[in-house]
């Protein structure tokens, strides 16, 4: 397949994974919903297809029986395609406790959507104490348990460390396409985050093959003709309006500090006695996210450096409503990339946007800045 | 979640009272913490829901950020506060009791409350994660260690032994990291005695909030938003556990004789849910009296039963402090208090504030109606940004909830 052949199949899947979670119901697979940071490949080993769940850009209805107007749209949207029966036929939720929102959102879920089981993460914040890691394994075999009471196959310690090795070829594609990507400019932002967001509706494995041949057809290509290079930072950054007024504006994303792109797949496990405890390595050793304790904040010098090294002119913050973990990072992350001379755009984003003329004004200042 | 003193006195407070004693043990903790300070000594900024056991045994003098929080928005400094922490670029969406106190920590002035700057800061995330990311932030602004105990949310009804694990073996970490900083030793003894004077301070507040099943009930329930800054911080002190048996004692006493701090006829009795408006204390508690009905309780009645038998116990304790527990074991403790109490009517504070403790009421809420058939009222409000809050709409949200329980009364 040719590159933008291959950058249409990544897009048909990210803009329908309803199709994708059809599809693998039909081939008599089990669907378990996953997102933020959860063991999948504990589900992946015990036989069944992790999807993501985080939400999708729709108006907010039924939902608002349980949440108030201020928890954020990824809740929000979530609970709202679980009720309206968009999930339907997936087994279980795994939803972890990494913030307020997120918490609140499993109570709501068991009585919003009983028909997909609520099984709660709860990850430790002091994860780099042994304790930490012991606490993590609890969570993890609790999870387990959990899988193996809606009658997946029993857990298997050598079938997770076949799964750790999928996801290790993953974690390895991702990131070297995501070089990749930022040395052809021609690719465009919303080819980019499809080929990100496609991951959450994909057996990681056939996930990886498409990306390999992406990696290969691009290394056959000729990389188009220079853009601004701009990083982003944030929770989701999949919004096609936004993407489109990036594009629109000659801005290229080379990196990104985006929960739901490279965030994904900075960690990697450890050797350990049991896969299952290399998987909690790879949990412990997580950094510089906004969910994770980090006194030090880490997180604002990886922005700085990470966007230094590929060469990104400015940073462009993508906000989402209401999620207090970004809110409370933000003043500290402009100070810093103004102070190593790095431009900023903050822009408050969620899902039930429906005019983005505010964004495009302040995309376009942005371009501006970066260009003067 | 924090509270202060700030009922203004119109009569010169009896000095032996148990509201005048409550309220010198909270301006003490201030005054402590100044004079720990001048004398050299390391003080700390403590999160509301840290194990007190600690500093207290340690002997180390610390404030709570949302105590002074909550007192400079009662006292009408919220909302200039919170605009110092917006022109910093931090969201007005974040809770108000963190932007007043990054405001102090950059301003280090506020005549709402002063505080004396810390040397590290104290972190407990049983209440909120919005504690960590606020407490990291202090942390780095101050250039000074942050310690951190997590206490995950439980999303079962009992606390896993793993949980218990867990947490035990933080409290330690964080009293050997204290040690280090300070230069202050635990001592097994003095741990023994606080762990008892605690015990007594939330067996005397368990029984005096309980005192409420009578009725008329012998006290306002905005009572308790004042008394509870004593059981949140200095419960393991023993002029803390003297005056809440003071209290409790004054509390059968007013029952014995009649009376009540319910000043007017009690018509109806609700429960309240959620933090004070602290910038509207006045507003919501006439709203209430105007019409009769008088708050008997609120979770706080029951969450400050912190009595255990020994450090492990302790450790489970904290793990199931209102805002760490699931919903059907937080519905459980209030329908409990609601039946115990006799409520009519529950009356819902959506606290924009408070993600975690507004995020599943809706639900609690209806389920907590439907099980003890009272109605339900919320409001929108905020417990320290002034902006959030409209009279008109509790106005109405309080009459129509007084009207259903009118018609319960005659149906
Ligand atoms: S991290 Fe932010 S966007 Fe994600 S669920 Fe929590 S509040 Fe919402
Ligand atoms: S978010 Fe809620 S629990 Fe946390 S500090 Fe603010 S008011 Fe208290």
């Amino acid at each position: 397949m040719s590159v933008k052949e291959i950058l249409g199949r990544f897009h048909e899947i990210a803009a329908d994974p309803k199709a994708m979670k059809d599809k693998y119901l039909s081939e008599g697979r089990e669907i378990v919903l996953v997102n933020y940071y959860t063991p999948e490949e504990i589900v992946h080993s015990m036989g069944a297809v992790p999807m993501g769940a985080w939400g999708a850009d729709v108006k907010i209805n039924e939902a608002k029986k349980y949440f108030p107007t201020f928890i954020c749209s990824i809740v929000q949207s979530a609970v709202e395609l679980g009720m309206k029966g968009e999930y339907a036929g997936a087994k279980a939720f795994i939803i972890p406790s990494l913030c307020d929102s997120l918490k609140v959102m499993g109570q709501n879920w068991k009585v919003a959507v009983p028909s997909i089981k609520f099984i709660p993460m709860t990850y430790p914040q002091n994860r780099k104490p042994e304790y930490g890691a012991q606490f993590t394994k609890a969570g993890y075999e609790r999870v387990i348990s959990e899988l193996e009471e809606l009658g997946l196959p029993r857990f298997s310690d050598e079938k997770l460390k076949a799964s750790l090795s999928v996801y290790e070829e993953h974690n390895r594609v991702m990131n070297e396409v995501s070089e990749l990507m930022a040395s052809h400019p021609e690719i465009s932002n919303q080819e980019r985050s499809d080929v990100f967001k496609s991951a959450f509706f994909m057996l990681k494995e056939e996930h990886t093959a498409l990306v390999k041949e992406l990696i290969n057809a691009l290394k056959e290509q000729k990389p188009g003709t220079d853009k601004l290079k701009i990083m982003t930072s944030g929770i989701i950054c999949d919004a096609p309006d936004i993407l489109k007024i990036l594009d629109e504006n000659g801005l290229q994303i080379v990196c990104d500090d985006v929960c739901t792109e490279t965030r994904q797949y900075r960690a990697s496990y450890k050797e350990k006695a049991t896969a299952l405890d290399s998987l909690v390595s790879k949990f412990c050793d997580m950094d510089q996210d906004t969910l994770l304790y980090d006194a030090d904040k880490t997180r604002i010098d990886y922005i700085v450096e990470k966007a230094k090294k590929t060469g990104a002119k400015g940073v462009l913050l993508l906000l989402t409503k209401f999620c207090d973990p970004e809110e409370f990072d933000a003043p500290m992350i402009r100070k810093a990339c103004e102070k190593a001379g790095l431009s900023v755009n903050i822009i408050e984003i969620d899902r039930q946007m429906v005019n983005y003329e505010q964004a495009r004004t302040s995309i376009e200042t942005f371009r501006d800045l970066l260009n003067g | 979640m924090a509270e202060e003193q700030v009922k203004k006195h119109r009569t010169p407070p009896d000095p032996n009272s148990a509201k005048y004693k409550l309220g010198q043990i909270a301006a003490k903790a201030y005054q402590d913490a100044f004079d720990a300070k001048v004398r050299g000594e390391k003080i700390g900024w403590c999160a509301s829901n840290f194990p007190v056991e600690i500093p207290e045994t340690l002997g180390i003098a610390v404030v709570y950020p949302e105590n002074q929080a909550a007192a400079i928005a009662a006292r009408g400094f919220g909302q200039q506060m919170c605009e110092i922490s917006e022109a910093d670029g931090y969201s007005n969406d974040i809770c108000a009791y963190a932007r007043i106190s990054l405001a102090y920590a950059k301003t280090k002035d506020c005549e709402g409350q002063q505080v004396p700057m810390p040397d590290f800061v104290l972190c407990c995330n049983n209440i909120c994660n919005c504690m960590i990311k606020w407490y990291e932030n202090l942390a780095k602004e101050l250039g000074i260690p942050m310690i951190m105990i997590d206490i995950p949310f439980n999303p079962d009804y009992d606390v896993p032994e793993s949980e218990v694990a867990y947490v035990k073996a933080q409290f330690l970490d964080a009293i050997h990291q204290l040690e280090k900083i300070t230069g202050k030793k635990w001592s097994p003894e003095k741990y023994k005695e606080v762990m008892e004077y605690s015990g007594r301070s939330s067996r005397a507040w368990l029984a005096a909030t309980a005192t409420a099943k009578y009725e008329p009930s012998p006290f306002n329930g905005f009572d308790l938003l004042n008394h509870m800054a004593v059981m949140v911080t200095a419960r393991g002190k023993k002029e803390a556990a003297e005056a809440m048996e003071l209290l409790l004692k004054e509390y059968e006493q007013n029952h014995a004789e009649g009376k009540s701090t319910y000043r007017g006829e009690e018509k109806y009795r609700i429960m309240f849910e959620g933090i004070a408006c602290w910038p509207y204390l006045r507003a919501t508690s006439h709203g209430l009296k105007d019409r009769g009905i008088n708050m008997v309780t609120t979770i706080y009645a029951d969450a400050f039963g912190f009595i255990y038998k020994d450090f492990d116990d302790m450790c489970a304790q904290y793990c199931k402090v209102p805002n760490a527990i699931n919903l059907e074991y937080a519905r459980d403790k209030r329908v409990k208090l609601c039946k115990e109490n006799k409520v009519e009517g529950l009356l819902v504070h959506t606290n924009r504030s408070c993600k975690l403790w507004s995020g599943f009421m809706p639900e609690m809420s209806r389920q907590i109606g439907e099980e003890c058939g009272i109605p339900v009222a919320s409001f929108d409000g905020d417990q320290a940004d002034p902006r959030n809050f409209s009279e008109a709409q509790y106005d109405t949200r309080v009459q129509g909830l007084t009207e259903i329980m009118e018609a319960n009364k005659e149906g």
